[in-house]
């Protein structure tokens, strides 16, 4: 425990040295200005600034990364509130009551128990983070492949299951995402699998790549042949920016109660912070003494949904650190972050690399700390962010998207990928299929390839391995109760719903 | 939540269903191809490409299955009012496909800051902007700003293209 303190504590000394408080800066600056644009999620900011860092030092580049991953998420739900276009499903609970506290003139307290709300979930859900993780590094240092090749499948099954609002077509969004992951050179045996000849493509697909292609360049498409024509109406923020003294007693229980939700959703593999501000919302609604004010703009459904996805996000640091298992998109390319600099995400990284580690952490309440002084004050630049017209705003995004993509390689084969990705991505949009588990399958599938092929080899081709090691079968046993439970549930309740007919 | 509104077939389902079902036996046969256990490896390099290509296949048959009976479950609307949208606009949508095409091509011919304008230029007019100059002015400056900043602060290199003896002149 002291231990944790002292490191810590070494942490908070290199955050707040003055360049890596800059970077600090830069990043929750940056990742709220492209995080404020509609149509811009968290996984797609992160993956467009990823560029920016290329030639920056692995400390400083990570605390702009934290940076921008809180500032992204904070970003989109000032978008939310005044201008109900949700860029990301996490907000979809926000835009229920938010929007509408917007449209009764309660822009102002509505953006403010979002902040606030943020900072207090944000920063409670670091703490616990910070006395999770070693508890988790201890008990991952015993684990072998057959414990994390468990652990990933139980993430694929979670994420593919979970998200969207089906489970075939979320399922084939996994596994197109795995058949992407093959592509490149067999990181075992040095075989070339599904390049084609192409010697751009041994490398393998890039995250970035396929996040901004699916991301940016499919929404463009979609939204230029479906939407470029509607017009959105943004809600000015007349009246004060401060919350009454009764929006502060309805805010603060949804804060807690949101993190209490929240954290634990995040650290399991559940697609990150769609889940918890659903379940916030609906928990917002049933415990509120203003029923009739749901649906109209109850400060509840703003105050809970927005904490809770804040300590969400906390919480999927917690997997991410420790066992390097991504589960949301915004991990799986904060992950790609982390291997650019050669840094491999897992309970080792807390004894090679502890001070970069702990520097990273402290450098999250530092974040959140500067989200909350900067954000609200500079309300009124957000609000001309939002301005920008929809031609210019996606034709800037597109700039930005590619420039993405090209900067990497400075390669022609990665804009055709970019703009192949880009069609993908129209077409699942169209058509219902979630695009973050196709991301997650990407990075997480030769990962997972690699510990079933070592566990294999240590037990000698012996299948069973999985089994009959106890925390890998406790793993396995619940992803296959996530998967059967639902169906049979809902088998129950549409014979039960059948029934009454058929007498 | 079943197709309760009767049968419901849509092509675009149909053929999603094929591909997705075709692509994972391509995958899995190809899979099979690759050269097997190596080594100490009892695992080969073949293994996950069989593994994902069953998988495809498998999801591909579900779905095609679905789409034949009475469609998708929890489909998205086919109507584009049904999703808050308008109707597919074919104009708009190959105005954005095309800047992305130009800017490809331009990119390593014209350079980074033309190839973005031409870009900003092809998206904006896509999406109903009635200003083509002024998009093409701000889109020039936009990546050309981008490029500046790229190049002097970041380090990372871009192509000046056409511009190089004008940037060049100016100390760039």
């Amino acid at each position: 425990m002291s231990e944790t303190f002292t490191a810590l504590l070494n942490g908070f000394g290199l955050a707040l040295a003055p360049i890596n408080l800059l970077w600090g800066l830069i990043g929750v600056t940056l990742g709220t200005a492209i995080g404020v644009l509609p149509g811009v999620g968290p996984a797609l900011t992160v993956a467009m600034l990823l560029p920016l860092t290329t030639k920056l030092e692995p400390v400083g580049a990570l605390i702009m990364f934290a940076g921008i991953y809180y500032g992204a998420m904070y970003g989109g739900s000032t978008t939310t509130i005044l201008l109900n276009t949700p860029g990301e499903s996490a907000s979809l609970a926000t835009a229920l009551e938010g929007n509408k506290m917007a449209k009764n003139g309660r822009a102002g307290p509505a953006l403010a128990t979002a902040a606030i709300g943020s900072f207090v979930a944000g920063s409670i859900a670091t703490v616990l983070l910070t006395l999770l993780a070693p508890i988790v590094v201890e008990i991952a240092i015993a684990f072998g492949p057959a414990e994390y090749f468990a652990l990933m499948i139980f993430a694929f099954v979670t994420v593919a299951a979970v998200l969207g609002s089906s489970t075939v077509r979320g399922l084939a969004s996994l596994f197109l995402g795995l058949l992407f992951g093959l592509v490149g050179i067999d990181s075992q045996t040095g075989q070339a699998r599904f390049a084609f000849g192409v010697p751009e493509l041994l490398d393998g697909v890039d995250v970035v790549v396929m996040a901004v292609g699916l991301f940016a360049v499919g929404e463009a498409l979609y939204m230029a042949a479906y939407q470029s024509r509607s017009r959105e109406e943004m809600q000015a923020i007349r009246g004060s920016l401060w919350m009454s003294r009764s929006d502060w007693r309805r805010s603060w229980p949804a804060w807690l109660r949101a993190t209490a939700i929240g954290f634990p959703f995040g650290t399991i593999p559940a697609g990150g912070t769609e889940v918890p501000t659903f379940l916030s919302y609906a928990l917002e609604k049933k415990l509120t003494r203003y029923p009739e004010e749901f649906g109209n703009g109850a400060i509840e459904g703003v105050a809970g949904p927005e904490a809770a996805n804040n300590a969400a996000s906390a919480g999927v640091l917690v997997p991410l650190l420790t066992l390097g298992i991504p589960t949301s998109a915004t991990a799986a390319i904060l992950l790609a972050a982390f291997q650019n600099y050669g840094i491999q995400p897992g309970p080792l990284l807390f004894v090679s690399q502890a001070e970069l580690v702990w520097t990273l952490i402290a450098s999250l309440y530092v974040g959140n700390i500067l989200l909350l002084v900067l954000n609200l004050p500079l309300i009124g630049i957000w609000v001309k962010v939002l301005e920008v017209p929809k031609p210019q705003l996606y034709a800037g995004i597109l700039i930005f998207a590619t420039l993405g993509a090209y900067s990497l390689h400075q390669s022609i084969v990665d804009l055709l990928v970019l703009v192949g990705f880009g069609l993908l991505g129209f077409i699942m949009r169209r058509h219902g299929f979630p695009t973050a588990p196709a991301v997650i399958g990407l990075i997480l599938g030769p990962m997972a390839e690699t510990q079933l092929r070592r566990a294999l080899s240590i037990s000698q081709g012996d299948m069973t391995v999985f089994l009959t090691r106890p925390l890998s079968a406790v793993f396995l046993v619940i992803t296959a109760l996530l998967v059967i439970v639902p169906f049979a549930v809902r088998h129950y309740r549409r014979r039960r719903q059948d029934a009454p007919q058929a007498a | 939540m079943m197709a309760a509104g009767g049968p419901r077939r849509s092509p675009a389902e149909v053929a999603i269903s094929a591909v997705v079902l075709v692509l994972g036996i391509g995958v899995a046969v190809i899979g099979r191809s690759l050269s097997g256990k190596q080594g100490y490896a009892l695992v080969g390099p073949d293994m996950m490409p069989i593994v994902v290509g069953i998988g495809l296949s498998i999801l591909g048959a579900w779905l095609l299955v679905e789409s034949l009976s009475g469609g998708w479950r929890n489909p998205e609307p086919d109507v584009p009012e049904e999703r808050g949208d308008h109707a597919f606009i074919p104009g708009a949508f190959l105005w954005v496909l095309g800047g992305l095409a130009t800017q490809m091509v331009l990119v390593h011919t014209a350079g980074f800051v033309i190839a973005a304008g031409a870009l900003f230029f092809c998206v904006a007019r896509g999406f109903g902007s009635l200003r083509p100059l002024r998009d093409l002015v701000i889109g020039l400056l936009l990546g050309l700003v981008v490029f500046l900043f790229f190049v002097k602060f970041l380090n990372v290199n871009l192509p000046a293209g056409l511009l190089k003896p004008l940037l060049g002149a100016a100390g760039i």
